[in-house]
């Protein structure tokens, strides 16, 4: 009987242990922020220029409009797309392309957003040709259609294993009952004169005061977040001068957030700045320089390798960029690109007495003053900080290798305008996502390519592209992409610089946010906004 | 402007002189050296201009970057250094040299252009009319958006901003010169050179040129410091020569790398520069103007 009365008192035991841990006090449950009354304010530098999401954009228009009409997929830190609108994506054949979409997003005007929306805005950009990136992933596309409310398929001219992910983080879905009341898509305003804005994000823009602020309100539903709501009320972008007047602002409390990213220099000072905390944005692009091959003396592979070889990649990094940028081994793959990046390609190293080895090899001879008698003109955009002053480190290491550089800094439109038409020797600038290789060296490399400002024409790199394009084996994919990243390296077709990791500032009085890569989408991205909240401190 | 203004009327107040002699320069120089401030002006002139020609002497020019960064003055770099580690004092001093080039280049264009067309108006007085037009019409344009326009257009440049600079600032000249030299030709000694030569360019040259040089002294002065501030204001917009050191251009480097908020001295020291040669160049004008007008020398 004893192992039975033991075995009642370790049960007795056991009861009044439970029990009394029942009426313990017991640790309290993670704090969960709620929905509030509170105006988020962020500080930008720029008025909204266009506020239809179909067409080019300014930074402050990408982040507005973003904030009202959803994406398919957004973006990780490595580059890869994760859901938002769409749930699936895929190919149904090679040729064919599907999304599945979520069956719980309304616009503001109560309407569902459906499949109907998603595949009449893919064929009203292929119809109406807005400028923009999105109608630049859609070269491929001939028609898409709802299949049902929540599935979009959409055929393929030829080909393409890229296209459903970047279609899908480019382009912007907008409501097809307010949208196609214009005539095109291309030429539509959006700026809500017609009873304001209908919005599927997280905020509708509601108060527009040009040169001073835009204020936008929240939805009631928003289920791309926890709780479904946005935590904030009000998220107000205000316009500053600079980011002077920026940092200044954020510092007296005036502003809770800065939207643009900080200048390099300004990093580890705002770092120890109280009350303020500083994010890290992971770059997923890259600064470069193309050398134009119209012009005769830049077709010559020995001079584009001087050129390169003449450049102190290092200091810029370490003095411009203040150590915050990595090299990508002058190749187009960067090593956020984990699956593709290839570290037996290396940077070209900065020798002035190789540059001049290789001018001379290109029949070149230098004067009296170890100056070879040819000049190249460097355009870059005075709105590009940090590219303008690199561009001054540049012009001075090719000057020691006998080499001139003459500046051109322009005002942004302009250095655009040049670009276009081949106006330069060297184009200097940047890009914020380069996210697919296989679609950003279609664009970069093959000729007519959008951004081809090497005017490139390289029968093998080619070949490489369009197997790339066409194959959905990532293995081999990633093969091809290597290869062709050799090719462009080995050739100087560009020259690529640095990676440049991002960092934004934001009142350490806030919390919540969720950086996402480049400066389109950082903070300022809609889950980071909806989701962001006062410490309560 | 003001000073501009209240320059003119005090020239166009004076009498007339038909040419410079030994002694009348004499005269003003010994009056000039009474007027303290603008004894000062002139001494800040030449120090600036020292500084630009003897630039390679005073400072190594500022190397494409350097360490420390954003470095307040120290005894080693005395402006303190930039965003990008560069010695501000080096900067400055050879930012004198474009700033002083420009000044000299853009008011020497407006002069010659200014007085050539006031004087070719003065005389021929059927073109008058259309000189008051079209000076009229030029000083009613919005200067600066012109000049950031053409200079965007065209491109940064040092030539560019002499150019452009120069571009609107001869009406002013114009306008100051036509005073003087319509008092001039009415006056009987141009009458007189009329009857020894029908040679209309021999007169303007030998007689009415030299009877308004004092209005051209004092508008290549305030001519030199508004071409300054332009240039400054326009590589402040980023429209300056990214080839060369000025001082907008370390104002607008400022602005660019946000230092402008925690780094006190990249704005300091450029502007000093700017506000010295501005002052000196009008203190000058004024001092010159009093030492030459016999009415307002100092007894």
């Amino acid at each position: 009987m004893y192992p039975r009365k033991i075995a009642l008192a370790a049960a007795a035991l056991v009861a009044s242990a439970l029990t009394l841990s029942a009426c313990a006090p017991s640790a309290p449950p993670a704090a969960t922020a709620v929905a509030g009354s509170q105006t988020l304010t962020v500080a930008t530098t720029t008025d909204v220029v266009n506020y239809n999401p179909l067409i080019g954009n300014s930074r402050s228009d990408y982040w507005i409009t973003n904030l009202m009409y959803p994406h398919l997929l957004s973006i990780a830190n490595d580059g890869s797309k994760v859901p938002q609108v769409a749930t699936k994506w895929g190919y149904v054949n090679e040729k064919t392309g599907f999304y599945e979409i979520r069956h719980d997003l309304k616009w503001s005007d109560g309407q569902p957003l459906t499949a109907e929306d998603v595949a009449w805005t893919m064929n009203a950009v292929k119809k109406d040709k807005p400028s923009g990136t999105f109608y630049g992933q859609l070269a491929n596309l001939d028609t898409a259609t709802a299949v049902s409310p929540t599935r979009v398929e959409f055929t393929l001219t030829k080909p393409d294993s890229s296209v459903v992910e970047e279609i899908g983080f480019w382009g912007n879905i907008v409501p097809k009952h307010v949208f196609e009341k214009a005539a095109s898509v291309a030429k539509f305003a959006n700026d809500g004169t017609d009873g304001g804005w209908v919005s599927a994000g997280p905020y509708k823009l509601t108060k527009v005061q040009v040169g001073q602020s835009y204020t936008l309100d929240r939805v009631d539903t928003y289920p791309l977040i926890s709780g479904g709501t946005p935590l904030s009320a009000h998220v107000v972008f205000r316009v500053f001068p600079d980011i002077n007047t920026e940092i200044l602002a954020l510092q007296s409390g005036e502003v809770d957030l800065i939207a643009n990213a900080l200048p390099p220099a300004q990093v580890a000072k705002l770092k120890a700045t109280s009350g303020v905390t500083v994010e890290e944005s992971v770059g997923l692009g890259y600064a470069h320089m193309t050398y134009n091959m119209d012009n005769p003396d830049l077709a010559k592979l020995e001079v584009r390798q001087a050129l390169a070889h003449a450049v102190d990649y290092e200091a810029i990094r370490k003095v411009v960029l203040q150590g915050q940028a990595v090299s990508t081994g002058s190749s187009p793959l960067m090593p956020v690109l984990k699956d593709y990046y290839d570290s037996s390609i290396t940077e070209y190293d900065f020798s002035t007495d190789k540059s001049r080895r290789l001018m001379e090899k290109a029949g070149y001879t230098a004067g009296s003053g170890g100056v070879f008698p040819v000049k190249f003109r460097l355009i870059y955009s005075l709105q590009d900080s940090v590219t303008s002053q690199w561009a001054t480190l540049v012009k001075d290491s090719a000057a020691q290798a006998g080499i001139v550089i003459e500046l051109q800094g322009t005002e942004r439109n302009t250095y655009l305008a040049k670009t276009n038409k081949g106006d330069f020797d060297i184009y200097a600038g940047n890009f914020a996502i380069m996210d697919d290789p296989v679609t950003n060296m279609t664009l970069s490399y093959l000729p007519g390519g959008a951004i081809n400002y090497t005017h490139v024409n390289d029968s093998k790199l080619n070949d490489l592209i369009a197997q790339g394009a066409a194959t959905t084996d990532k293995g081999k994919k990633v093969t091809l992409m290597r290869e062709a990243a050799k090719i462009v390296r080995d050739n100087v077709y560009d020259n690529i610089m640095y990676t440049q990791n991002l960092y934004f500032a934001h009142s350490s009085k806030w919390t919540g946010f969720v950086s996402k890569p480049s400066e389109l989408l950082s903070l300022v991205n809609p889950v980071s906004l909806a989701g962001a909240h006062p410490t309560g401190k | 402007m003001r000073n501009t203004a209240a320059v003119a009327v005090e020239v166009t107040g004076s009498e007339p002189v038909a040419f410079e002699n030994g002694r009348a320069s004499l005269q003003t120089w010994r009056a000039f050296r009474r007027e303290p401030l603008g004894m000062l002006a002139l001494g800040i002139l030449l120090l600036l201009v020292i500084a630009a020609v003897a630039a390679p002497l005073i400072a190594p020019y500022p190397p494409s970057y350097g360490d420390p960064v954003l470095a307040s003055p120290n005894p080693q770099h005395w402006f303190g250094t930039d965003s990008l580690g560069r010695d501000v004092f080096g900067e400055v001093v050879w930012g004198s040299q474009q700033s002083i080039l420009v000044a000299v280049a853009a008011s020497a264009i407006a002069i010659v252009v200014g007085t050539v067309i006031a004087v070719i108006g003065a005389y021929f007085r059927r073109l008058d009319s259309f000189v008051s037009v079209l000076v009229d019409v030029t000083l009613s344009l919005p200067v600066l958006p012109l000049m950031i326009l053409i200079a965007a257009l065209v491109g940064p440049s040092t030539t560019t901003i002499i150019l452009v600079v120069a571009a609107f600032s001869w009406p002013e000249v114009t306008r100051l010169v036509r005073s003087q030299a319509l008092i001039v030709v009415q006056l009987p000694y141009v009458d007189a050179a009329r009857l020894m030569t029908t040679s209309p360019l021999w007169i303007i040259a030998r007689h009415i040129v030299p009877a308004v040089t004092p209005v051209i002294v004092v508008s290549v002065v305030v001519t030199a410091s508004r071409a300054v501030l332009s240039a400054a204001g326009l590589a402040f917009l980023g429209l300056g020569d990214p080839n060369a050191w000025s001082w907008g251009r370390i104002l607008y480097e400022a602005q660019q790398s946000g230092a402008m908020s925690s780094a006190w001295w990249l704005t300091l020291f450029p502007s000093i520069a700017i506000l010295m040669l501005v002052l000196a160049a009008t203190l000058l004008s004024v001092a010159y103007n009093d030492a030459r007008n016999p009415r307002s020398r100092r007894r």
